[in-house]
C-alpha cells in the first residue's frame, strides 16, 4: 500500500444491506475518512465488530477486521492491540451489541484504558432483528416487545464510561459528516481507549430518534466552548438529560494507554529462533 | 513393589498444610528421591478439612495408594478421616499442649510433640508445622539436611534469619522426638539417591508448555482448578516478551485470546467448570473464522458448581461437541504430567497448522498433583515448532484473486488456507462467524456453503493422516485382557498392574491422549476377549466412543466420587469387572 492512503482504500467491493437512508452510512465515510487522515492503511489496521447491523460494518470496510460474536468486539480488539502494539485497532458495534449483551465488557475496556478506538452506532432501537427496544430506547418508546415502552430509563453509555474511569469520551452525530470525522479522528489520536457513542438514526425502526431530531436538538460543545479537559464541566454535559450534545466531552490530559503502563510493546506474532531452548530456565526453576 | 513411605499432613485451611507438604515434597525430591503428591481440600479459605498427602519412593511412584505411614495430624478430624489408612505400624504426630487431646487407636504409635512451643522457642508459632517436618524426619530416618535445603529454597527470599528459625524449628522437632521417643520398631529407614528430580504439578506443566511453544498471550478469569495456569504464567511469561490479562469474565477471556491469535500470537485460555460453559459460544467462531487457539479445560466435578475442589473427568463430551452447529476441533488429553507439557506444545502446532481451536482436556487430578521427573523428561531443545501456512509479504500474491484480494479462506485440497496476520501488505481481509467465501466476506450461496463446510473438515481428515495420533501402552501386549483409559487415570492403572499381576492376572493398558481425531483401536479390541473403559465419570463418555468406534459393548469402571482413582482400588474393581457379564447389546 503506498504512502498516499485515500478514504476510499478503506472501502470494500461490497454493497452494503444497510436500508437506504441509515445512520450507518455516515458513520463508516467518518471512521473511513478518520483512518485515512491519521495516517493509516488498511494492513496495518484492524477493525472488529460485533452483532447487528452495525456488525456488518467489517463488510463494508477494507482492513483486517474480525466480525465476531455478539458484544464481545471490545475483548477481541483488545486481544488484537495487546500482542499487536503497532497496530490500529478500531472496534465498533451497536447500542445493543455494546451496551446491553457487551455492557460488562464495555466497563472494562473502559477502564482497561487500551489505546484503540470504540464507535458504537447508537440508533437506540433493535434493528437487524426488526425493532426491540435497546438500552438506549426511551423508557416511553413502544415497541413489538415493550408496547408500553420499556418501562426502565435508558443506559447513558456516556456516564457508564465517565464512571469507569475513560479517558476519552464523546459523541457524534453520523449526518454531521465533518464534525463526525474530526470526533472520530480525536478518538483514534488518543492515547489510550477513545470512545465514541454515535446517533445513527435508524430510518426503519426509528420515528422518534430521526434526523430530524438530532437536528434540532443537536448542541454542538465546541459552540458552546465545552473545555474537554474539564472534569467536572464534561460531568455536567454528561449527566444533563435535558439536551443532545455532540463533540468531545471529556479528554484526560494525563492518559497512559495500558501498554505504556504495564509495558506491554512487543510484537507478539514472534517466535524467535531458539525460543525454546531458552526456555530452559522455567525447567530449573523446579528443582 | 517400591519400597514406599507415604506421609501426610492435616488440619484446617489456613494451617498452612500445603505449604508445608509442599517444603517436605521438595526436600524428599532433593533426596533423589521419587514423590507424588496428592490434595484433599474442600472449598473455602479457612476451616474445614484439608491434607497434603506424599508417597515417596526410590523407585518411581505415580499414583496414591490406600495407605499411610506416617501422620501429622493438627486436627482430630485430620486422624478420623484418614482411619482406614492408618495401619500397625503408622505413627501420628500431634501437638498433645494444643487444647484437643488426640483419639488415636492403641496399635498406631502416637508422637506427641509440643509443637507450638518448640516452634516458640525457635522464633514464632507459625513454625509448628516445621516442627512437625523435623520430628517426621526423625521417625523416618531421613536426613534433616534436605529438608535444610528445602527450607532455604522456599524462605531465601525473606532473609537468613527466617530460615535460620525455621532450621532451627526443625532441629528441635528432631531432637524432641529422638530425646523421648524410641521408634526404631517402626522401621523406616528413608534412603536417598544422587538423582536430580525436579518437582512440578500438571498446570505448572501446562503452563511451562505454552511458553515453550512461544505462547505469548494469555488471558483467563480464575476459577478452580485452572487458575494456576494462569499463576504460573504471570510474571513468568513477561521475560519471553508475553503478557497475561485476567479478563472480566470466560466470555472476554476467549475472545481476547481469539484477537490475539488473529493477530499472530500463539494465544491460549485456560478455565473449567462453569467457566468452559461461557465459552461455548466463542468455539465456533474460533472454528469459523479459522483462527489458531488453545482452549485448556481443566476438569472438576460437575455440573454447575457441582463439586469445585474434586476430581472429575465429565468435561469430555463439551470438549468434542459443544458449541452451536458442527465445529471441527481437536480434542488433546494429556495423560501424565510431563505429557501435560509435551500435549500443550503439541497443541499450538496443531492449532496453528490447522486453523482450529485445540482443546486440551486435563483434570484436577493432575493439576494439582506435584511429581518428581529427571529434568530430561522437559527437554527443551526437544520442542519443535510450526507454524503452518503462516505467509509472508512475498507469498501472499500466489493467495490473491483477479481483483487483488487475499483468499484467507481459500478452498485447498488439504483444507487448510494460507494466513496472513496484519500488518502483511495485501493480506487484509476480514474474517467472520458468517458463512462467508473464501475472502472472508459473508454468504449464503449453497455452493460456497458446502465448500466451506468441506474445506473445514478436510484439514480434520488432513490431519487424521498426517498426524501420529498413537495411544500409550502398558503391560502385557498379548493379554486377552483390555483395558482402556484417558487423561490422568493413567499412572495409577500402570500400577496396577503389579498388583494384578501378584494375582496372576495379565492385562494391556492402553492410555489415549488424543480424543479427537483417536487411534483406531479396532484390532486392539477385537483381539481381545474383555474391555474395560476406565475413567472418572458417572456415563462413561469415553466408553460410548469405543463402543461406537468398534460396534461393540464394553465394560466400564467409572468413579465419580471426587476422588481420583488408587492404584490398589484400580486392579480391585479390574478384577470384578473381568468375571462380570459384558453388558448387553
Amino acid at each position: 500500500m503506498s504512502s498516499d492512503v485515500r478514504f476510499t482504500d478503506f472501502k470494500s467491493d461490497k454493497q452494503p444491506t444497510w436500508c437506504p437512508g441509515c445512520g450507518d452510512f455516515g458513520t463508516m465515510n467518518g471512521m473511513m475518512k478518520a483512518l485515512a487522515e491519521t495516517g493509516n492503511d488498511p494492513d496495518n489496521t484492524f477493525v472488529v465488530a460485533g452483532i447487528g447491523c452495525s456488525g456488518k460494518i467489517g463488510t463494508y470496510m477494507h482492513s483486517y477486521a474480525l466480525h465476531g460474536v455478539h458484544g464481545r468486539a471490545l475483548p477481541v480488539a483488545t486481544g488484537v492491540k495487546m500482542a499487536r502494539p503497532d497496530i490500529e485497532v478500531m472496534a465498533a458495534g451497536g447500542d445493543g451489541d455494546g451496551y446491553s449483551i457487551g455492557a460488562g465488557h464495555f466497563v472494562h475496556a473502559v477502564r482497561r484504558n487500551v489505546d484503540m478506538s470504540y464507535v458504537v452506532m447508537d440508533n437506540r432501537i433493535y434493528g437487524l432483528t426488526k425493532g426491540q427496544a435497546s438500552p438506549t430506547s426511551r423508557s416511553d418508546f413502544e415497541t413489538s416487545t415493550t408496547p408500553e415502552g420499556p418501562k426502565q430509563p435508558p443506559v447513558n453509555p456516556l456516564a457508564l464510561a465517565l464512571a469507569s474511569g475513560a479517558s476519552f469520551i464523546a459523541q457524534s452525530f453520523a449526518s454531521d459528516a465533518l464534525r463526525h470525522q474530526e470526533i472520530i479522528q480525536e478518538a483514534i489520536e488518543h492515547d489510550g481507549f477513545g470512545f465514541v457513542n454515535v446517533f445513527s438514526p435508524c430510518v426503519t425502526f426509528n420515528d422518534v430518534d430521526t434526523y430530524d431530531y438530532f437536528r434540532d436538538n443537536l448542541v454542538d460543545l465546541q459552540d458552546e466552548g465545552h473545555d474537554p479537559n474539564d472534569y467536572e464541566a464534561a460531568k455536567e454535559v454528561i449527566l444533563d438529560s435535558d439536551k443532545e450534545y455532540q463533540g468531545v466531552m471529556y479528554q484526560d490530559e494525563n492518559s497512559v494507554p495500558y501498554h505504556e503502563k504495564h509495558g506491554v510493546t512487543e510484537d507478539m506474532s514472534e517466535i524467535p529462533e531458539g525460543a525454546p531452548e531458552d526456555a530452559m530456565d522455567l525447567v530449573r526453576e523446579f528443582y | 513393589m517400591a519400597e514406599d513411605l507415604n506421609w501426610a499432613v492435616g488440619g484446617e485451611a489456613g494451617d498452612g498444610i500445603d505449604s508445608t507438604g509442599k517444603i517436605f515434597a521438595q526436600a524428599l525430591a532433593r533426596a533423589g528421591r521419587h514423590v507424588f503428591t496428592s490434595k484433599d481440600f474442600a472449598s473455602r479459605i479457612r476451616g474445614g478439612y484439608t491434607a497434603y498427602k506424599i508417597r515417596t519412593s526410590v523407585e518411581e511412584v505415580q499414583s496414591v495408594v490406600d495407605r499411610l505411614d506416617i501422620l501429622v495430624a493438627l486436627t482430630q478430624r485430620t486422624i478420623d478421616e484418614n482411619l482406614d489408612e492408618l495401619h500397625e505400624g503408622s505413627a501420628i504426630i500431634y501437638d498433645g499442649e494444643r487444647s484437643w487431646e488426640a483419639e488415636i487407636p492403641d496399635e498406631m504409635t502416637a508422637v506427641d510433640v509440643p509443637l507450638k512451643s518448640l516452634a516458640e522457642d525457635a522464633g514464632g508459632a507459625i513454625m509448628r508445622n516445621i516442627v512437625a517436618l523435623g520430628a517426621a524426619c526423625k521417625i523416618t530416618g531421613f536426613d534433616v539436611e534436605y529438608l535444610d535445603e528445602a527450607l532455604e529454597k522456599r524462605f531465601g527470599g525473606k532473609g537468613s534469619q527466617i530460615v535460620e528459625n525455621n532450621k532451627e524449628a526443625a532441629r528441635l522437632g528432631q531432637e524432641y522426638v529422638e530425646e523421648n521417643y524410641d521408634l526404631d520398631h517402626l522401621g523406616y529407614n528413608v534412603e536417598t539417591t544422587d538423582n536430580d528430580y525436579v518437582l512440578l504439578n500438571g498446570n505448572e506443566a501446562v503452563g511451562m508448555g505454552a511458553i515453550a511453544a512461544g505462547c505469548r498471550f494469555y488471558s483467563g478469569y480464575p476459577i478452580t482448578p485452572a487458575t494456576s495456569i494462569m499463576e504460573y504464567l504471570t510474571g513468568r511469561i513477561e521475560d519471553y516478551g508475553g503478557h497475561v490479562v485476567q479478563a472480566e469474565d470466560e466470555l472476554s477471556a476467549i475472545n481476547m485470546a481469539l484477537g490475539a491469535a488473529r493477530s499472530g500470537a500463539r494465544a491460549m485460555t485456560a478455565t473449567s467448570g462453569a467457566g468452559i460453559d461461557l465459552m461455548t459460544e466463542t468455539f465456533g467462531l474460533v472454528a469459523t473464522s479459522e483462527t489458531p487457539l488453545v482452549i485448556a479445560d481443566v476438569q472438576r466435578s460437575g455440573p454447575s458448581t457441582g463439586m469445585p475442589t474434586k476430581q472429575e473427568q465429565g468435561d469430555l463430551n463439551m470438549a468434542l461437541y459443544g458449541g452451536h452447529g458442527e465445529v471441527p476441533r481437536f480434542v488433546i488429553t494429556p495423560t501424565s504430567i510431563t505429557e501435560c507439557f509435551w500435549k500443550t506444545v503439541e497443541a499450538f502446532n496443531l492449532a496453528e497448522k490447522y486453523q482450529t481451536p485445540v482443546f486440551l482436556v486435563s483434570d484436577l487430578a493432575m493439576s494439582v498433583t506435584e511429581q518428581t521427573f529427571p529434568p530430561e523428561a522437559f527437554d527443551m531443545s526437544e520442542v519443535e515448532i510450526d507454524r503452518g501456512k503462516l505467509v509472508d509479504e512475498d507469498e501472499v500474491d500466489e493467495w490473491l484473486d483477479e481483483q487483488g484480494h487475499f483468499r484467507a479462506h481459500a478452498v485447498t485440497d488439504d483444507g487448510v488456507s494460507p494466513r496472513a496476520i496484519p500488518g502483511t501488505i495485501d493480506g487484509a481481509h476480514m474474517s467472520t462467524g458468517l458463512e462467508h467465501d473464501e475472502l472472508g466476506r459473508r454468504t449464503e450461496d449453497q455452493d460456497e456453503r458446502v465448500q466451506q463446510v468441506d474445506k473445514r473438515y478436510r484439514k480434520v481428515e488432513t490431519a487424521q493422516e498426517e498426524e501420529d495420533w498413537d495411544y500409550r501402552e502398558f503391560g502385557d501386549e498379548d493379554a486377552d485382557n483390555l483395558i482402556l483409559s484417558w487423561g490422568s487415570n493413567e499412572g495409577a492403572l500402570v500400577e496396577a498392574l503389579d498388583y494384578l499381576e501378584e494375582d496372576g492376572i495379565d492385562v494391556r493398558v492402553i492410555s489415549v491422549p488424543y480424543i479427537f481425531p483417536r487411534p483406531d483401536l479396532s484390532d486392539e479390541i477385537e483381539a481381545a476377549d474383555d474391555v474395560i473403559v476406565v475413567e472418572c465419570n458417572a456415563t462413561g463418555q469415553f466408553a460410548d466412543l469405543i463402543e461406537h468406534d468398534a460396534l461393540t459393548r464394553v465394560k466400564r469402571i467409572n468413579k465419580y466420587t471426587g476422588v481420583r482413582f488408587k492404584a490398589d482400588e484400580l486392579a480391585e474393581q479390574i478384577t470384578e469387572q473381568l468375571s462380570a457379564e459384558v453388558p448387553a447389546q
